[in-house]
């Protein structure tokens, strides 16, 4: 029992530490994709999308390989920290970002999709840069919307095994999260105790879910106003 | 003043005009795609021309050759959407201020309650805009526009969405607003009747060219009775409310007054009347026995016929636009400066409240 919290209190940890990451990243990438016109616009909505196509497992063996000692991410972590991130609880937490990534993206897509891009013109007009003008009135109409994403973002980083096994191991008391424990219980034929912990992942998904969709469905139509006659 | 030499090239369209506003009211019309609403985003900063330059009274906020561009919010300019654009989470009060916040303590020169109650909207500050009408949200924008002490306010069909009750009131709160402010205002519509009534100049663009630059009843009437593009016109003026007796109200108009319908307003209330240049008959002669209640004489002072469609211009104190055929202006022999009296019913008149 005892060490049933303790996993699902570094899940926890893992899942935080990578809306920690998705949050402010989503944020940037859905607003690039949603309000600017650049080069290479389809090019990173593949890359980051691109997780959503692939089994988690190959997603943690290309991380497994940038943190490892020859990938970018293992140098300068071993020139900072000496030693690599691979078989840590960080490398778990980056592998369960990468995966939730792009469900992430498309709810803050959704999100400032639905806010009429006339009132941040508007907003630049009466002297807002364009900072303030996203603070001010870019999130306060979209925050439902980006709240439910960041919950599902969360419970997405929370379920993550198939990357976070091949990146970070099943290491009890260090990268062992819930549903690696599952899986050692299952394997090791511990039924009740591969129950308890789905339990918990079932309590934790239902509440996330819930919430995510009662935002969802109260969320008000950040238009302008109701006459649109005329508008062109 | 605001000069510019615009070019804008979208697939498909190219706006290229070169011209100037002065500080009055200059109205930019056109139909539908002739590119008003891009000649203001261009000014406004919104949308950055493919070419050209822009000054306004004198510093260049756009420049081609110079590798000028400054941001929109840097212009110190006000803009006036078609519907508003009020922020929705923010109540009246705080659309107000938006703006006037942004701006150092020593700019602001106009505050924002005072410009609540001159746009009468005091009783509605703690209103978010969902709760607005219409009429009441487009004077919050202006208000909001007008917090921030601009230079220039840019008005983009902000009567396009409303009634024409309450379109005579903007018009009415637009003109009041010029005249206290001094501020100078660019109005884009695809309105004559809008235009003739606010505007001192106006600027007919198509298909993204200048087609003409003059004083708007000029401009406009003549250009669309040329072109056939006009259905009908509507006088609209302001007044203020007189006697009411036998089932008629009077209404003064500058130094005329005219017969309306019985109107249930107090004396020395402010209304808009609006009139049909089509509901109006001129005569030649002094008119006797006839059922209509109001009887104005004045002098022709601009003709505009083609195709058998035909307005004048008639000042009897006020300028009145009327419509008639090519025929009755023949047969009458009406010419500019002839004398000619204006004929129409009391019940042709609409009368509005001025807020």
């Amino acid at each position: 029992m005892n060490s049933d919290i303790s996993i699902v209190a570094l899940s926890l940890q893992i899942a935080l530490f990578a809306t920690a990451v998705t949050l402010p990243l989503g944020m940037l990438v859905a607003w690039l994709l949603v309000r600017k016109q650049f080069r290479g616009k389809f090019v990173l909505d593949v890359v980051v999308s691109l997780p959503l196509a692939l089994p988690p497992v190959v997603v943690g063996y290309a991380l497994l390989w940038m943190v490892g000692t020859n990938g970018w991410i293992g140098q300068a972590s071993e020139s900072v920290f000496g030693s690599t991130l691979a078989f840590t609880w960080i490398a778990a937490a980056l592998a369960a970002a990468i995966v939730s990534l792009p469900l992430v993206v498309r709810s803050f897509g959704a999100a400032l999709a639905g806010v009429d891009p006339r009132l941040e013109i508007a907003a630049r007009g009466l002297g807002a840069g364009s900072v303030r003008t996203f603070l001010t009135i870019t999130l306060p109409l979209a925050y439902r919307g980006v709240i439910a994403g960041v919950l599902l973002g969360f419970v997405r980083a929370l379920s993550e095994f198939g990357a976070t096994i091949v990146v970070a191991g099943n290491i009890p008391g260090r990268t062992q999260t819930v549903p690696s424990a599952i899986f050692t219980r299952i394997s090791a034929g511990d039924t009740d105790a591969a129950w308890r912990l789905a339990l918990v992942s079932v309590v934790l998904g239902v509440i996330a879910l819930a919430i995510h969709n009662w935002l969802l469905k109260r969320s008000p139509l950040s238009g302008v106003g109701r006459s649109n006659e005329g508008r062109r | 003043m605001i000069t510019f030499d615009v070019r804008l090239e979208r697939p498909g369209f190219l706006l290229d005009v070169i011209g100037e506003f002065g500080d009055g009211i200059t109205a930019v019309f056109g139909p539908s795609g002739a590119g008003k609403s891009s000649l203001l985003n261009c000014i406004a900063g919104s949308i950055k021309p493919s070419g050209g330059e822009i000054q306004i009274n004198g510093t260049t906020v756009y420049s081609e050759e110079n590798k000028v561009s400054i941001s929109p919010e840097k212009r110190c300019i006000g803009t006036v959407y078609q519907d508003g654009a009020l922020f929705p989470h923010l109540d009246v009060r705080r659309n107000i201020e938006f703006g006037w916040r942004l701006i150092p303590k020593n700019e602001r020169r106009l505050d924002p309650l005072e410009l609540a109650e001159f746009l009468g909207l005091t009783e509605l500050l703690d209103r978010k805009p969902d709760e607005l009408s219409g009429g009441e949200r487009q004077r919050v924008a202006i208000a909001r526009a007008l917090a921030t002490s601009p230079d220039l306010l840019l008005l983009d069909e902000p009567l396009a969405s409303l009634d024409i009750a309450r379109r005579g009131s903007i018009l009415n709160y637009l003109k009041r607003v010029h005249s206290e402010f001094s501020i100078p205002m660019i109005y884009v519509s695809h309105s004559i009747t809008e235009v003739v009534s606010i505007a001192s100049d106006a600027m007919l663009l198509r298909d993204g060219r200048l087609e003409g630059f003059d004083r708007p009843s000029a401009l406009l009437l003549g250009a669309a009775v040329a072109g056939g593009d006009i259905d009908s016109f509507e006088n609209i003026l302001d007044g203020v409310v007189g006697e009411s007796a036998d089932h008629l109200t009077t209404v003064r108009i500058g130094s005329i007054e005219i017969s309306t319908r019985h109107q249930n307003k107090n004396s020395g209330e402010n209304v808009v009347v609006s009139l049909g240049a089509n509901q109006i008959i001129l005569a030649a002669e002094q008119p006797t026995n006839l059922s209509a209640r109001n009887i104005l004489k004045g002098t022709v002072s601009e003709v505009w016929s083609n195709q058998g469609k035909v307005f004048t211009e008639v000042d009897v104190g006020e300028k009145f636009i009327v419509e008639l055929t090519e025929s009755a202006l023949n047969e009458l022999g009406i010419a500019v400066n002839n004398d000619v009296f204006l004929i129409f019913k009391s019940s042709s008149v609409d009368v509005f409240d001025a807020r």
